[in-house]
């Protein structure tokens, strides 16, 4: 009985390529989820994710991988967040308000002139379920190429983020490691666009590693955990929104939403259960 | 032979508009223990930042051993401890993550620490009397542990010269007689100290030299030459003569 509840999603195509993508989407999402976090990122992921859907809708009208469009927009608009900032007085969450919104503006209007070939539901909701083979490759990839030089360069990403004064006293090309976190975020914002959508894709960006970062004082542990939650809610997700004929994106987030509320409460060591607890330890 | 370690000339830092430091000059003697001494705002870290190359002058140059500062940095000459304040203390890191970071420089590129970067951590944690705390998240740190983590990264860096922002603020007795006794041994190796501090009763019982700054560099050089009553006086301003006097 039980089984058979767990495995009848897998006799669809549909849904096989759904979870498979979601859970791809969910573990790198979950890496880059521990930087955001502890860098004070949150801003800039929505930003960035908004910011690329000119280059998506691009890329799609000339036929170019989804990718290279968000990555060049994603990309673009950093510099320009960075310029603004450095040359006026304009203080930085502003000016990421100001560039994302126009960037995202930039996206709606060309989205209007080319309605007929890309579905804006899809866009703004994601599309996990009608996802073409090519998407796949190209999200499979990009994941791959993200979570290979997170990795690779993990404790230089750690310094960067913990203290970039001692990375640069060390000779450490800090610059280098802010724009390489910034494209690593544009590329996967497209992948995470596939699966929730545009609107949703901070939360994929932020969510699990705010409630990893609750569950343990590890670095190494926050990142395991971080992936292991991004996975496992695209996994649920999925199923709730199979069963309950329900929005997939919209499962997938609601389900990381969730996991975070419980650890707000529950976390072991840093819930408002436990700090209840102890401060009356304490006494 | 007597070499300048740090080579300060004519430096002029400005934050937009306003100059915080107008031209410095120095030359620190490789060997000794030099006091930056100033009261708050006068440019101590302006000065110390100015060094390491994290702000731009608006004239001048700051040459470490002969080189540009970001040539010195990427052969891991300098050890630079920030005020505390700077970084995020809630970081999931613990003091052994945060001690092995002084090793990044020395390490490849995947930054896999090898046995000597273990004992070099392991022993420049003894030194500062944090063995027991290796594993204790940084979150959960008294202040002046706080101070010996860091002083303990700067350690395991193994670094010619040690650039120290504050590390006595608010730190106890204990720890300041550590510190101070890690930078009398640290001297004993032939490595430059530069540390600023505004607590004028320890300054003689360790510092070679002084400088003392209030925007500009007031007076510079040994310090029974020039840690005089006049010149602090000149340096801290009228409460501090009146104070003076009055003793
Ligand atoms: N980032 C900054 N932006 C603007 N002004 C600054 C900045 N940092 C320092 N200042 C100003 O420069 C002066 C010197 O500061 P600082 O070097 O930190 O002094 P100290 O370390 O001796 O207390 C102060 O007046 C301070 O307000
Ligand atoms: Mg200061």
């Amino acid at each position: 009985m039980f089984w058979q509840w767990l495995t009848a999603p897998w006799q669809y195509e549909f849904m096989v390529r759904a979870i498979l993508l979601s859970v791809v989407v969910g573990l790198v999402c979950g890496a880059l989820s521990c930087y955001m976090v502890l860098r004070g990122w949150a801003l800039m992921g929505d930003a960035i994710s908004h910011a690329v859907l000119p280059g998506v809708i691009l890329a799609h009208v000339l036929n170019l991988p989804l990718a290279l469009g968000a990555f060049v927009f994603g990309v673009g608009s950093v510099l320009t967040i960075g310029f603004v900032e450095s040359q006026t007085r304009i203080k930085e969450d502003t000016v990421i308000g100001i560039v994302f919104t126009g960037f995202f503006a930039l996206g709606l209007v060309l989205l209007s002139k080319v309605k007929s070939t890309i579905d804006l539901t899809h866009i703004l909701f994601g599309n996990v379920l009608g996802i073409s083979n090519t998407d796949i490759y190209q999200t499979v990839i990009s994941s791959v190429v993200t979570l290979t030089i997170l990795f690779l360069r993990q404790r230089d990403f750690l310094l960067f983020c913990f203290d970039p004064t001692h990375a640069r006293s060390i000779g450490i090309n800090t610059n280098l490691f802010h724009y390489l976190l910034l494209s690593l975020l544009s590329l996967t914002a497209v992948a995470g666009l596939q699966a929730v959508g545009i609107i949703l894709v901070v939360a994929m960006l932020i969510t699990p590693g705010a409630t990893a970062y609750l569950l343990t004082d590890r670095f190494d542990r926050m990142l395991g955990l971080a992936m292991g939650l991004g996975a496992a809610a695209a996994i649920v997700g999925n199923y709730v929104s199979f069963y309950l004929d329900v929005a997939t994106g919209g499962c997938i987030v609601l389900v990381q939403t969730l996991l975070f509320g419980l650890a707000v409460f529950f976390a072991p060591k840093h819930g408002i259960l436990a700090r209840k607890f102890w401060a009356k330890i304490d006494l | 032979m007597v070499t300048t370690s740090i080579a300060v000339e004519n430096v002029t830092v400005a934050y937009h508009d306003r100059v915080a430091l107008y031209r410095a000059s120095l030359a620190i003697r490789s060997g000794t223990i030099c006091g930056l001494v100033g009261m708050n705002g006068a440019g101590k870290s302006t000065l110390l930042k100015a060094i390491m190359g994290f702000v731009r002058p608006l004239e001048g140059r700051v040459l470490v051993q002969g080189l540009p500062v970001g040539a010195a940095q990427k052969r891991n000459l300098i050890a630079y401890v920030p005020q505390a304040e700077e970084v995020d203390w809630q970081f999931p890191v613990t003091v052994f993550d945060v001690v092995m970071m002084g090793r990044y420089g020395r390490m490849n590129w995947l930054r896999l620490p090898s046995k000597v970067d273990y004992t070099l951590v392991q022993t420049a944690l003894t030194e500062v009397e944090m063995g027991k705390l290796q594993d204790r998240p940084i979150a959960e740190l008294s202040g002046g542990q706080r101070k010996r983590a860091f002083l303990a990264r700067a350690l395991a860096q193994q670094a010619q010269i040690f650039l120290l922002d504050e590390p006595f603020a608010a730190v106890d007795i204990t720890t300041e007689k550590l510190i101070i006794d890690r930078l009398l041994q640290l001297r004993q190796a032939g490595h430059t100290v530069l540390v600023s501090t505004h607590d004028l009763s320890s300054i003689k019982t360790f510092c070679d030299q002084v400088v003392l700054i209030n925007r500009s560099i007031l007076a510079y050089g040994d310090v029974e030459t020039v840690f005089t009553p006049e010149n602090l006086c000149r340096t801290f301003g009228n409460h501090f003569c009146q104070y003076q006097e009055g003793k």
